[in-house]
């Protein structure tokens, strides 16, 4: 049991992180808070790509180093999805801005109210 | 291999401090300090390109992007530093990692030479063609911009139609 957690600590980290996010994203009552929680989960499965990748004694995936090299496809697939995340909090955040700007408030429950009593 | 426990121990102190912190401005520093450690794992894991990466984007834009919207917004009010717990939202996380954590047995050990991931015909393809085929001797560039330049381009694409996101949604308050 332990042995299993030992040799695969960041596999643990990133059910982990997985869960730490996943608990952000549905009790924060901030709009901005749930955001940093997505990021969060993010970084989770980010997390597991890597450490998926990764190889004892490898050297960067950069040729002038030696053999053996750790795998460059979930590096590659990870860079994609940190510029795609970054995006994705962008526009999040612009949304909360205009619902900031239209409701006056940052907080799930008084949008609900302010909503229904419209 | 020793600086592995206290770096998984770091990161997860951070997110965790992130999630407790009722202040906005705090779990967005907090964040920004989980971000840097990623960064290091990162690092530790081999993966250079994405620790630059994370570190430019995720410890830096994305916190610039965080505290420009709270100084467009508001904070929470009040004294309390922390959240309160919330029950039914921590039964749902417990439920989640508990059946992630069943898959545990059927993963590989981290950094075995024999997984799926290493012994994989498209890492041996890459590693030992890159050079030849591409020009680059980092492979995560050649793969980056020449086998899987349709992805790059995708991601673009991404970016792009954030931005024209952005500008249809702030229209009115940022750029009048």
């Amino acid at each position: 049991m332990i042995d299993l957690l030992v040799t695969r600590d960041y596999y643990v980290a990133s059910f982990l992180l997985l869960g730490i996010g996943t608990y952000v994203m549905i009790a924060a009552g901030n709009f901005v808070k749930k955001v940093i929680g997505m990021n969060i989960f993010q970084t989770g499965i980010f997390l597991f790509f890597i450490a998926s990748a990764y190889l004892d004694g490898g050297s960067p995936p950069v040729l002038t180093d030696s053999a053996p090299y750790v795998s460059p496809l979930p590096h590659v697939l990870i860079l994609t999805a940190i510029v795609v995340g970054v995006a994705l909090t962008a526009v999040a955040l612009g949304m909360i801005v205009r619902i900031y700007a239209e409701y006056g408030t940052l907080t799930e429950d008084t949008l609900k109210e302010v909503r229904e009593s419209e | 291999m020793n600086l592995e426990l206290p770096l998984i121990a770091f990161i997860l102190a951070t997110a965790l401090a992130t999630a407790v912190l009722r202040d906005v401005l705090a779990a967005i520093i907090a964040f920004a300090t989980y971000s840097l450690g990623i960064a290091v794992v990162w690092v530790v894991l081999q993966a250079p390109d994405v620790g630059l990466t994370e570190a430019a984007v995720g410890a830096g834009v994305t916190t610039v992007l965080f505290l420009l919207t709270i100084a467009k917004t508001v904070r929470p009010s009040g004294d309390r530093v922390l959240e309160r717990l919330d029950v039914p939202a921590l039964g749902v996380t417990v439920l989640i990692v508990a059946v992630l954590a069943t898959t545990l047995g059927a993963l590989p050990e981290i950094g075995a030479a024999d997984t799926t991931v290493i012994t994989s015909d498209v890492t041996q393809y890459y590693l030992e063609h890159a050079y030849k085929e591409a020009g680059v001797k980092n492979a995560v560039t050649a793969v980056l911009a020449a086998y899987r330049g349709f992805d790059t381009l995708g991601e673009a694409v991404v970016v792009y139609s954030a931005g024209v996101g952005l500008l249809v949604v702030l229209g009115k308050e940022v750029f009048a």
